[in-house]
């Protein structure tokens, strides 16, 4: 076959994964523009003239801002803790030979194959056991439980690699092995701390099954559950839907052009040498 | 600098049924050049590990100018190390590797910048200073974690088989320059290798490791022409020497090797008396066989005849046995394979090893 037509095979085909993957972001891009009643008359218009206007607003009418901040707290804190804590136990289980290693990983990358449905009505009964119930602290601490053992499990492979030498040799120049962790291990793992970084961000950022279940309060509501707001039973804001997508996908957008190179540096280490 | 001393050193891994390491004992006296030298497994790493405090020593005693190591963390036993993988921290300069070390032990920074510039310039590392180790040859990095190890002016060096992933042309310039390191610096240092030349030509004396155990410790000659087992003997050398199975006569004057026969004479005649048996090994280096007829002749089919320019390679096989030896002669040599060829031992360089013990007599 000729390159140049194996060449338009190939562009063909990405075009329409690219059309197949990017078309609903650009649709609700469009509509997060134009008012649910443009969008009624014609669901694939072009959005002219622009309602820029509509961003104001979900901001400070629909109390985007509320939510926003709350999804904030909640996501920055339980990453933090998540790429903290999840780096430490991953430095541990995979530098440390030290009884029931293997035991102790087994236990902690168990939890990922309970679906969540199964585990949310004790954690539910657990929350308001302990006055964490509608509470934003108690979020937090299910959504580090919930990512824990996927951080460490990537983590823990990346850690596994870095050879055994460096720790020797900063042993042998006088480091402790806290200090070894903080000035050694993290920092070469950036790669792999970038990708468990922004994956957490991207999965807790949409996450909504926890937070409906969880949080009552309107003014503990994360952005999932502010967007849900404007699904009525018998009426939509579509137009609304869309423009509190689009303030809710920035924050993602920019984390992925921070760290995307360091995440595909993190997904393909040790493929190439 | 410093005196090092492993006295009945052992190491058991736990999880192991064998002993990795089993009462070795030298010391690497103030200023001395020590090789470890041995294959694969001898254990030479493991005892390195030890003194730099990176294994727990199972019994026996270390001590650095007298003073016991054995429960001292790595870090306080004030020993660099320089590793085989370099071991550089890929995510920091060739400047912060170097400092790495005395950040540690809270040194002025003018005092750092001193010693890192000084190392730096010793190793001509000044124009890679701001490098990462990614960005550096296998020579640089070579030359990173020696001078990380030289900064840090440490009581003891230990090399971990620095050269051993560098490239042959590579690897004998920083054996001269290692060698040139060591008479400038005086310094104790402990170096473990596989490489036979290696150890010939930088160590002070060697230490020969063979399965966990101490085989001999001498200067690199004395081990060389005496080696004190048939380990040794084959290990040191290339081609190693010819271990020809062989028959004393009844007065234990004559060796007879298949049906020929040598006159014993001088040393050798001496410790024919005091084998155990009249069954040995006779054991002849390539470089101690010459062509031609001489006091001790015997007489062998030419196998094979390897010219390697400088030298030539004959293998041969003696008459009346089906043993084979090498004998290294000089490029003149002009035998072909199927000959028969006479050749002189010289007997004065020759070796009897007991078969049962493997020692030599």
């Amino acid at each position: 076959m000729p390159a140049i037509l194996t060449r338009a095979i190939v562009m063909l085909l990405l075009t329409g994964y690219t059309a197949f993957a990017a078309g609903p972001f650009v649709w609700a891009a469009m509509m997060s523009l134009r008012t649910t009643t443009e969008i009624s008359r014609n669901h694939f218009g072009l959005p002219f003239p622009p309602h820029w206007e509509k961003f104001g607003q979900a901001w400070f009418n629909s109390n985007y801002s509320v939510y926003f901040t709350n999804s904030a707290y909640v996501v920055v804190t339980a990453v933090l803790v998540l790429t903290i804590v999840g780096a430490m136990a991953a430095h541990c289980l995979s530098r440390y030979r030290f009884r029931g290693n293997r035991f102790i990983y087994f236990l902690i990358f168990s939890a990922i194959i309970f679906p969540p449905q199964i585990t949310i009505i004790a954690l539910f009964q657990t929350l308001v056991t302990y006055g964490l119930y509608n509470n934003l602290a108690g979020l937090t601490l299910v959504y580090i439980a919930l990512q824990l053992p996927l951080t460490v499990y990537i983590l823990e492979s990346f850690f596994a690699r870095i050879p055994s030498d460096l720790f020797d040799a900063a042993r042998m120049d006088g480091y402790s092995e806290w200090a070894i962790f903080w000035k050694v291990s993290l920092p070469i793992a950036l790669p792999a701390l970038a990708t468990t970084v922004i994956l957490n961000t991207i999965l807790l950022w949409n996450e909504f099954l926890y937070a409906v279940v969880l949080i009552t309060d309107e003014a503990k509501r994360t952005l999932p559950l502010g967007i849900q707001r404007f699904m009525g039973d018998q009426l939509e804001d579509v137009g609304m839907i869309a423009t509190g997508l689009m303030i809710a996908i920035i924050p993602i957008v920019l984390i992925y052009a921070f760290f995307s190179e360091k995440l595909i540096q993190g997904m393909t280490a040790g493929a190439v040498k | 600098m410093a005196t090092l001393t492993l006295d009945r050193l052992s190491k058991r891994y736990t999880s192991a049924q064998e002993v990795a390491v089993t009462d070795v004992s030298f010391t690497v006296a103030d200023g001395e050049f020590m090789v470890l030298l041995g294959p694969s497994g001898c254990g030479k790493s493991t005892t390195l590990r030890m003194v730099a405090g990176l294994e727990s020593i199972t019994s026996g005693t270390l001590l650095i100018d007298g003073a016991r190591m054995n429960d001292r963390p790595a870090k306080d036993r004030d020993i660099a190390m320089v590793f085989q993988s370099y071991a550089l921290y890929p995510h920091m300069t060739v400047y912060d590797n170097l400092a790495f070390g005395l950040r540690r032990r809270s040194m002025p920074g003018s005092e750092i910048a001193r010693r890192v510039r000084d190392t730096a310039t010793t190793l001509g590392l000044d124009p890679l200073l701001q490098r990462k180790p990614h960005a550096l040859s296998g020579g640089q990095r070579q030359r990173v974690a020696l001078g990380r190890a030289i900064v840090r002016d440490p009581k003891v060096f230990l090399f971990d088989e620095p050269l051993s992933n560098l490239d042959a042309a590579l690897r004998v310039g920083m054996r001269g320059e290692l060698s040139a390191l060591h008479r400038r610096l005086s310094a104790t240092m402990l170096y473990v290798t596989h490489d036979q030349v290696e150890a010939m030509t930088m160590g002070d004396r060697i230490c020969i490791m063979q399965g966990g155990n101490v085989a001999q410790i001498g200067a690199p000659l004395d081990v060389y022409a005496a080696p004190a087992n048939t380990f040794v003997a084959t290990f040191l050398g290339s081609p190693a020497m010819n271990l020809l199975p062989a028959t004393l006569g009844p007065n234990r004057d004559v060796l007879h090797i298949g049906t020929q026969a040598l006159q014993l004479s001088g040393a050798l005649a001496d410790a024919a008396v005091r084998a155990p048996s009249n069954d040995v090994l006779f054991g002849i280096r390539p470089e101690d066989i010459h062509s031609g007829s001489g006091y001790a002749t015997l007489r062998a089919c030419v196998l094979d005849v390897e010219p390697l320019g400088a030298e030539t390679i004959v293998r041969l096989a003696p008459e009346g046995t089906s043993a084979e030896m090498l004998m290294r002669v000089p490029r003149t040599f002009s035998g072909r394979p199927d000959e028969i060829a006479t050749i002189t031992i010289d007997l004065a360089a020759s070796h009897l090893f007991d078969p049962a013990s493997t020692r030599r007599i």
